[in-house]
């Protein structure tokens, strides 16, 4: 126990060093970040000006919905950027000065998993402190008690799954060049898979479902649930319900799969299920590896 | 007589190709162990199987008496040995100290204990100067004392070292040399060591000449030195025709180069014989004391010779 928080503390010190590695796990969030800026938040109000007018409650909508997008991406590019520290230490062989002292693959491999997880914890947690700061300062209102302590449990949900997630992708690869397109396409990806780059009704039917398929796109939609909970319902007061309907459609706060309109539950499973699921799929495949 | 390092009929195959073929050695606690070799004999495999990083794939090995793979993790073997690495493995990032102290607690050992190992190597390699420092801007020498010395946080009783001088300047070499020698003599630890550098294998207590992942030759250096090294004397005549001439009379063979006329010698004192007998003719004279080079590439070519005549 002593040896695994030992190395968890290692691994911590060396990523938190590494600021390079900081700043380009960070990268696909400053991407979203800049394209809100550019684009994303006027085209949103401008597409909801046609069916209500526009309240400063609206602004504070549009910005919640770029914040739950913005913390669901952040827990899997800093996991991820975590494991650079595993595959670095494989191609350089500082795997085996480890395994010289009397330690086993299997708690080694565990140490990168915790450290994931805190680096996860630790980033999404600052981001959400920012988050609120900006939504403030932006003229909103912060999250009730309640809602906090829901969007910290979701926080949490997302940043376990992207750990497991991002150990799943990252036993696949052993050299650090490998490593680093694998971030690339990651990076890129996630942000179409979670509908934060383009919002889910400007894409194609498939794409759609594929969206809807895919898992940690569920944690942002939790995330935009919790945090756009109460600003929806000031924004729409007196709106039909079928456009409320629709908005939420299309901006991904509600999945519509094959006309049927997916639960919060539903979704709370297929995300734990993922988990269990990568998780035992991790296993098998760290035993293989290792062999 | 105790044994430290118990090796009987060790091979390691990879794959088709066999890296290690059938040795069988033993290292003596407490000694200096030198294993000789040019590059890819089977002396970095055969370190890493004792360090338990490799699985052999026959033979018995016995490490400060425990039987390597008679467990999973060799926990019992791990604990005993400090292994220094050919490259630098601690993180660039982390200061000496850090990396140091990270390490140990992988052993296993109390607060205290950490501590206080952490004193002695801290004395013992000098590393007051550098253990605030990030490892990773340090010279080849300084880094090299940080890497013996998480080697020794846990106070093993046998050190390995793959090459540990290999790309080190001379001044780094010999620091390293005289640290690992100082260690080995003042904590009467055992020391294993890979190197190609002859002039340090002559200071072990044994040596092992690899080949091809066979053993070609073992013994001290003195008696290595003494099967195949010979002393011998360069000479330059006043005049070489007459020179030549009294090589000759005394039947004496030589080789010649640039006017520089070689003989063989049983022992050094014979060339006070031979100087007395010929001193109107020679010029100058040097006595050519047999290295630890010239074992080397006898035997080097030795085997060379014996593998042609077999193809």
């Amino acid at each position: 126990m002593v040896a695994l928080i030992s190395l968890v503390q290692r691994n911590n010190k060396v990523f938190r060093r590494d600021k390079t590695q900081v700043f380009f796990s960070l990268l696909s969030v400053i991407i979203v970040i800049v394209l809100y800026a550019v684009f994303l938040q006027k085209m949103q109000i401008d597409a909801i000006e046609r069916i209500t007018k526009a309240t400063p409650e609206l602004i504070t909508m549009v910005n919640e919905w770029l914040v739950a997008g913005l913390l669901s991406m952040i827990a899997v590019s800093t996991t991820l950027g975590a494991y650079g520290i595993a595959v670095k230490d494989q191609e350089s062989k500082a795997q085996a000065d480890f395994l010289t002292a009397p330690l086993s693959r299997a708690t080694i491999q565990l140490s990168y998993v915790l450290n994931a997880f805190i680096i996860g914890c630790i980033f999404s947690f600052i981001a959400l402190i920012g988050c609120e700061i900006f939504i403030v300062a932006t003229g909103g209102k912060l999250l009730s008690i309640g809602d906090f302590v829901q969007v910290l449990g979701i926080l949490l949900l997302s940043v376990l799954l992207a750990s497991v997630f991002n150990l799943f992708l990252s036993l696949f690869v052993s050299t650090q060049n490998a490593f680093s397109t694998l971030g690339t396409i990651v990076g890129t990806v996630l942000g179409f898979l979670c509908g934060v780059y383009v919002p889910l009704g400007a894409l194609p039917g498939f794409a759609q479902n594929l969206i809807m398929y895919f898992p940690i796109s569920h944690t942002t939609l939790l995330l935009r649930n919790a945090f756009m909970d109460s600003s929806i319902g000031d924004v729409f007061n007196g709106v039909p319900a079928s456009y409320v309907e629709d908005y939420k459609i299309n901006y991904g706060i509600v999945y519509d799969l094959h006309g049927k309109i997916l639960s919060t539950s539903t979704s709370l499973i297929i995300i734990v299920c993922t988990i269990v699921i990568l998780a035992l799929a991790s296993i098998i495949l760290f035993k293989r590896k290792y062999k | 007589m105790t044994f430290a390092i118990k090796v009987e009929n060790l091979s390691k195959q990879y794959g088709e190709h066999p890296a290690v073929k059938d040795i069988s050695f033993t290292v003596e606690q407490g000694t200096l162990f030198a294993f000789l070799g040019e590059n890819g004999a089977g002396k970095t495999t055969t370190i890493e199987i004792l360090c338990t990083l490799v699985r052999k794939s026959s033979g018995k090995v016995t490490i400060n008496g425990f039987t390597l793979d008679a467990s999973n993790d060799n926990a019992d073997i791990r604990k005993s040995i400090g292994v220094v690495f050919q490259q630098s493995l601690l993180d660039e990032r982390l200061t000496v100290r850090e990396n140091i102290l990270h390490r140990g607690k992988t052993y296993g050992l109390s607060k205290t204990q950490l501590a206080e190992n952490y004193q002695f190597v801290s004395t013992y390699l000098h590393l007051d100067d550098i253990e605030n420092q990030k490892y990773g801007i340090l010279s080849g020498g300084q880094k090299r004392r940080a890497d013996i010395a998480r080697a020794l946080i846990h106070r093993p009783n046998i050190l390995f070292l793959d090459e540990p001088t290999t790309g080190l300047d001379p001044q780094t070499r010999q620091f390293v040399w005289q640290t690992i020698k100082q260690l080995q003599h003042e904590t009467n630890m055992t020391v294993f060591l890979t190197t190609h550098y002859m002039e340090e294998a002559a200071v072990a207590h044994q040596v092992i000449v690899l080949k091809q992942g066979k053993i070609v030759a073992q013994g001290t250096p003195d008696a290595l030195k003494t099967k195949y090294a010979y002393d011998s004397m360069a000479l330059v005549f006043h005049n070489p025709i007459e020179g030549i001439k009294w090589l000759e009379e005394n039947t004496i063979s030589y080789a010649e180069r640039q006017g520089i006329y070689t003989i063989r010698l049983t022992s050094t004192l014979q060339a006070l014989t031979f100087l007395k007998k010929a001193e109107p003719l020679i010029a100058s004279f040097e006595v050519i004391k047999g290295s630890m080079d010239d074992v080397f590439l006898h035997i080097m070519a030795e085997e060379r010779s014996r593998n042609g005549s077999l193809n």
